[in-house]
C-alpha cells in the first residue's frame, strides 16, 4: 500500500459521497430529518430521504464489501484470478432458485428469499465444484464449467417465465441487480452477512496462505484441504449468496475487487482480503451513484447490476493476458479413450439415412387434439409446406452448430468449447436487441441482418485475440465469455425496462422455429453443405491444431491464418443458426461428444458425424417442442437445452481425472 | 553453402524483468549431434525454441543455412527443420500411422493429394524407427518410449535435414534414454541429418553427442568435444558444484557429482 493506492481509493470514495450527495441534495429542501427517524414526525421527501436513498447507499457499501470478499476468498481458495460468484454461476443458481419457488411453492418464500436464493447458489456450486474437482480445479475449466452452468439454469428460468405467461416483472428486475431500497431491514441482514464473513475470513487467512502453496503443498504440511475448502467456498456462498438474494445479480464486483486490489499493491492473502472487500464497496457505491445522477427520479427501475455487467466484460478481457499460464498439463484434456471406428463411412451412411427418414416420418406423424395421428395423403399434400421447412431448418442449425462445435473443440483442443462460449452467441443477441429498439418496426430481414452483424463483430473481438501469438487457444475462448457476459448485463437492463420490445427479446431468446419459411430452411442447409465443405477442406488443420501450437508451427502450419480462418468458418455457422433459435441450445456441445464417444476419431468423420448428429438432435427437439406442448408450442432453443443441460452435468462429472 | 547449421550472432532473449539469453554468438555445426546443456533456467530451452521460430530473438540475429530465420516461409522451414516438444500432446483418437503421416504436412500443404511419395516416405519412418509393427496401434495406447519413437519417427517423415529436439529423454527410464539417443545418433550420421538436442543428463551428452554447446546464464560458457567437456574444470563451471570424472577401461569417461 503505497501513498498513490490511498489516494486513489480516497478519490473513489470521494466520487462516491458525491454522487449519493447529488442524490440526495433534491431531497433535501425540506431538511435533514431527526435521527430517531420517525416515519410520523417526517415529509414525504425526508421519508424517501431516510428509507429509500439513505439505506440504499449504506446498502451498495455492504454489499460491495460482501462480493469483494467473496470474490478474494474464491480466488484464495481455487488459485484462479477469474473466479467470483457470477462467473461460478452462484448467483444464476440462486436466480432459478427463487423463480422457481416463485411460481411453483410461493409457501417457500414465506421465511424471506434467503433459504431458497441460498440452497440454489449451494447447489449450482456444487456442481461447478464437482466438475472442477474432476479436472484439477484448471482456471478455465472452471469458468468454463461455471458459465455453463450459468447460462443453463438461466435457461431454465426463462423457460420458466415464459411458459407461465405471466410478466414476471418484480423478478426480472431482481434479475438485474436493483439496489432501491423501502427501509432499513436489507441493511440489517446483509451486514449481519458480511460481520460473519470477515470473522471466517479472519480465521481462514493463515490457512488460505498456505493453500496458496497447492492443495498438494498444503496437505505435506499438514493441512486439511478438503475441509479448508469446503469452508471457504461455503463463505464465499452465503456471502454471494445473500447478496443475490437481497438484491439480485450484482455481477463482477467480486472478480473487479480483488483484482483492483492486488493490482493497487495487495500482495500478502491477508492484506487482499482486507482492500478488497474495500473496493468492492466502492465500485458497487460509485455505480450506483451514476444509475442515480443518470437516471434521476425515473431511475427507480433500472438495475444497478447491469451497469457493473457491463464494466465486468471488458475488465475480463483486460484481465486476461495477465493470467499465468497455471493450467496443469493434461487437466484441460478429453475423458480416457474414445473408440475408433474401422469404417466410418459406413455408418455416417447410416446416419445420414435415418435422417432422412426421420424427417419424412415426422411430417407424416403429429398430435391432433384427439391424440395421435398419422396423416392420409391429401393432408400429407396440406402440411407438407407447413412442417418441412421448419424441419429442414432445424436440422440445418443443428448440423451448423455441432459443426462449430467439432471446430472450436479441435482448435482449442478444450472438449468444453462450444458455440455458447466463443460469444458469437452473445453478440448476435446484442444486435438483435439494438436492432429491435433502434429500428422501428424491423422486418425479418433487417433482424436477421442486425442479428448477424452483432455476432460478427464479437467474432472480430474474438479473433483480434486468437492472433496474439503468445495466447494459448483455450484462452480465446474466456474472451467469448466476456462478450456472453456483456451481452447478459446488456438483456438484463432491457428486460428491466418492461417495454413491448423485451418480451419480443424473451421469446426470442428461447428460440423458435415456427416462423421459418421455405427460403430460409434452403437458405440454411445450404449453409450447412457449404460449411461442410469448409470443414473438409481444412481436415489437415484440424487434424494437426489439438497436437497444440508447438507441433503446429513445427509442421509448418500457418497458425494465424488457421486459427482466424477455423473461428470465422465457426462464427458464420454459429451466428446464422442463433437468429433462428436464440443463443443457446447446447447442441454445438453435446453433437461433437457424441459423435466423438461413438468413434468418429478423424477430423473430417469426427466433423462429418457431429453434422448428422447436430441435425437429428435438432429435428428430434423441434418435434419434442411441437408435441410435448400440444395445442401450444414450446420455444425450440429451450427444449433443446432442457434436453443438453442433464447430459451435459452428467457428461462433465463423468471426466476422468 | 558454408558448413553451419545455424549462425547465431548477439541473440538476446528479453522477458519483462528478465533476460534470458544475453549476447550469444554461436556457430552449431552440420551433419552432427548437438547436445545443449546447462543448469536450470540457463537458457538452453529458450535457444531451441528461437531456433523453432516459436520465440523471437529480441536483440540479434539467428541465420539456418544462411539465411535469416525470418526470411524462411513457414512450410518451406518444416521442410528443412523438424522439432519435437518437451512434452508431447496426447495425439486423442489417432493411430501410429495417422501421427506420423501429420509429418507431412509441409509437403502436401492443406489441400495438396497425399502421394505415393508421401506414403513411401511414412513407410520410410516407420521403418526406420523399428514401429511398423505399431503402425495401426492408437497412440494414447503405446508405452513412453514408444511414443517417443513414433514422434521421432513424424520427424523423419517430414525429411528435414535438421532436428530440434527439447529433453526427449526426460520422461524415459534408462533403457529407453539409451534406445531413444541411439536412434538419434543412427538418424544422422547414416542419413546425414542434424540434430540438436537439449539434454539434462551430462553423461548422455558426452556418450551420445558429437559437439557440446554449455550455456549458463543465457551466456555462452563451453562449446568443444565431449571430451572437452568431461573434465572436472569445465563441469565445475558449467554447473557450479565439484565433479569427479571416472575413466572406464574402455576410455569412456563418466562425470559423478565429487
Amino acid at each position: 500500500m503505497n501513498f498513490k493506492t490511498v489516494i486513489a481509493l480516497l478519490l473513489a470514495a470521494g466520487v462516491a459521497v458525491a454522487l449519493w450527495g447529488a442524490a440526495a441534495w433534491q431531497l433535501l429542501p425540506s431538511g435533514w430529518p431527526a435521527l430517531s427517524f420517525d416515519p410520523d414526525a417526517m415529509n414525504l421527501q425526508q421519508i424517501l430521504l431516510a428509507f429509500g436513498l439513505m439505506p440504499r447507499g449504506v446498502i451498495a457499501l455492504v454489499a460491495g464489501a460482501a462480493l469483494g470478499l467473496s470474490g478474494a476468498l474464491l480466488q484464495a481458495v481455487l488459485r484462479n484470478p477469474v473466479a467470483d460468484p457470477t462467473t461460478l454461476g452462484i448467483s444464476s443458481g440462486a436466480q432459478l432458485a427463487l423463480v422457481m419457488a416463485t411460481i411453483f411453492a410461493p409457501g417457500l418464500l414465506e421465511h424471506g428469499r434467503w433459504p431458497v436464493a441460498l440452497a440454489g447458489a449451494g447447489m449450482a456450486t456444487a456442481i461447478v465444484m464437482g466438475i472442477g474437482a474432476r479436472r484439477a480445479f484448471a482456471p478455465v475449466t472452471m469458468v468454463i464449467a461455471g458459465m455453463l452452468v450459468g447460462m443453463t439454469t438461466s435457461a431454465i428460468a426463462t423457460a420458466i417465465t415464459l411458459a407461465r405467461g405471466e410478466y414476471l416483472l418484480s423478478l426480472v428486475i431482481w434479475n438485474g441487480g436493483s439496489l432501491v431500497q423501502q427501509d432499513w431491514s436489507g441493511v440489517r441482514s446483509l451486514a449481519l452477512v458480511l460481520v460473519i464473513g470477515g470473522v471466517g475470513a479472519l480465521l481462514l487467512a493463515r490457512p488460505l496462505r498456505v493453500l496458496s502453496l497447492g492443495a498438494a503443498g498444503a496437505s505435506a504440511l499438514g493441512m486439511n484441504v478438503a475441509n479448508i475448502r469446503l469452508a471457504v467456498i461455503a463463505l464465499a456462498v452465503l456471502l454471494a449468496g445473500s447478496v443475490s438474494a437481497e438484491l439480485g445479480l450484482i455481477g463482477f464486483v467480486g472478480l473487479a475487487a480483488p483484482a483492483l486490489a492486488r493490482s493497487l499493491g495487495a500482495r500478502t492473502m491477508g492484506q487482499v482480503l482486507l482492500i478488497a472487500p474495500l473496493i468492492g464497496a466502492l465500485i458497487l457505491s460509485v455505480c450506483d451513484g451514476i444509475v442515480l445522477t443518470l437516471a434521476g427520479a425515473t431511475g427507480e427501475m433500472f438495475p444497478t447490476g447491469a451497469l457493473t455487467g457491463l464494466i465486468g466484460g471488458p475488465l475480463l478481457i483486460w484481465l486476461l493476458p495477465r493470467l499465468r499460464g497455471s493450467t496443469p498439463p493434461g487437466t484441460e484434456t478429453a475423458e480416457g479413450i474414445a473408440p475408433r471406428l474401422e469404417r466410418p463411412a459406413r455408418l455416417l451412411a447410416g446416419l445420414l439415412v435415418i435422417a432422412l427418414l426421420l424427417t419424412v416420418l415426422l411430417v407424416w406423424i403429429g398430435r391432433v387434439p384427439q391424440g395421435w395421428a398419422v396423416l392420409d395423403w391429401d393432408s400429407f399434400r396440406a402440411f407438407l409446406p407447413l412442417r418441412l421447412p421448419r424441419i429442414v431448418a432445424a436440422a440445418a442449425v443443428g448440423a451448423l452448430l455441432a459443426m462449430a462445435g467439432a471446430i472450436l473443440q479441435r482448435l482449442t483442443a478444450n472438449p468444453l468449447a462450444s458455440p455458447e462460449v466463443l460469444g458469437v452467441s452473445g453478440g448476435a443477441t446484442i444486435g438483435y436487441v439494438v436492432t429491435l429498439f433502434t429500428v422501428a418496426t424491423p422486418g425479418l430481414g433487417v433482424q436477421t441482418f442486425g442479428t448477424m452483424v452483432g455476432g460478427a463483430l464479437a467474432l472480430v473481438l474474438v479473433a483480434t485475440f486468437a492472433r496474439r501469438r503468445d495466447m494459448p487457444a483455450e484462452r480465446v475462448l474466456l474472451a467469448g465469455i466476456a462478450v456472453s457476459a456483456m451481452a447478459a448485463a446488456f438483456l438484463s437492463a432491457v428486460m428491466a425496462t418492461g417495454s413491448t420490445q423485451s418480451w419480443q427479446v424473451l421469446a426470442w431468446l428461447s428460440g423458435s422455429s415456427s416462423v421459418v419459411g421455405f427460403g430460409q430452411a434452403i437458405a440454411l442447409a445450404a449453409l450447412a453443405v457449404l460449411v461442410l465443405i469448409g470443414a473438409r477442406m481444412t481436415r489437415r488443420w484440424l487434424q494437426i491444431l489439438p497436437l497444440g501450437p508447438e507441433v503446429g508451427s513445427g509442421l509448418g502450419l500457418p497458425l494465424d491464418k488457421a486459427r482466424i480462418g477455423l473461428i470465422a468458418l465457426a462464427g458464420i455457422a454459429t451466428g446464422a443458426a442463433t437468429v433462428l433459435v436464440g443463443p443457446v441450445s447446447f447442441v454445438g456441445l453435446m453433437a461433437p461428444h457424441v459423435s466423438r464417444r461413438i468413434g468418429f476419431a478423424r477430423a473430417q468423420d469426427h466433423v462429418a458425424g457431429s453434422a448428422l448428429i447436430g441435425a437429428l438432435l435438432m429435428i428430434a427437439a423441434d418435434f419434442g417442442a411441437r408435441m410435448a406442448g400440444f395445442p401450444y408450442e414450446l420455444p425450440l432453443g429451450l427444449f433443446a437445452s432442457l434436453l443438453g443441460a442433464p447430459w451435459l452435468i452428467w457428461l462433465m462429472m463423468r471426466m476422468k481425472r | 553453402m558454408s558448413d553451419a547449421l545455424f549462425t547465431i550472432s548477439g541473440l538476446c532473449v528479453d522477458v519483462p524483468g528478465r533476460r534470458l539469453l544475453d549476447g550469444l554468438d554461436l556457430t552449431l555445426p552440420r551433419g552432427q549431434v548437438v547436445a545443449l546443456i546447462g543448469h536450470n533456467g540457463s537458457g538452453k530451452s529458450t535457444l531451441l525454441k528461437v531456433l523453432a521460430r516459436q520465440v523471437a530473438a529480441s536483440v540479434g540475429e539467428v541465420r539456418f543455412q544462411d539465411r535469416p530465420l525470418a526470411d524462411w516461409l513457414p512450410r518451406d522451414y518444416a521442410r528443412a527443420l523438424a522439432f519435437m516438444p518437451q512434452t508431447t500432446p496426447p495425439a486423442e483418437g489417432m493411430t501410429v500411422r495417422e501421427l506420423v503421416a501429420l509429418g507431412r504436412y509441409p509437403w502436401h500443404g492443406a489441400l495438396g493429394r497425399f502421394g505415393p511419395q508421401d506414403h513411401a516416405a511414412v513407410s520410410a519412418a516407420l521403418a526406420e524407427c523399428a514401429i511398423t509393427a505399431l503402425a495401426d496401434r492408437l497412440v494414447d495406447t503405446l508405452s513412453g518410449g514408444e511414443r517417443q519413437r513414433v514422434w521421432l519417427a513424424m520427424m523423419v517423415a517430414q525429411e528435414a535435414g535438421a532436428l530440434l529436439l527439447d529433453e526427449p529423454i526426460s520422461a524415459l527410464d534408462i533403457a529407453h534414454q539409451v534406445e531413444v539417443l541411439s536412434l538419434v545418433r543412427r538418424m544422422c550420421h547414416e542419413q546425414n541429418r542434424s540434430a540438436i538436442v537439449v539434454l539434462h543428463e551430462v553423461n548422455m551428452a558426452a556418450r551420445f553427442c558429437d559437439h557440446i554447446v554449455a550455456l549458463k546464464g543465457g551466456k555462452l560458457i563451453l562449446q568443444g568435444t565431449p571430451s572437452d567437456l568431461m573434465t572436472p574444470e569445465a563441469l565445475a563451471r558449467i554447473y557450479g558444484l565439484p565433479m569427479q570424472v571416472l575413466h572406464r577401461a574402455d576410455g569412456g569417461q563418466v562425470a559423478i557429482p565429487a
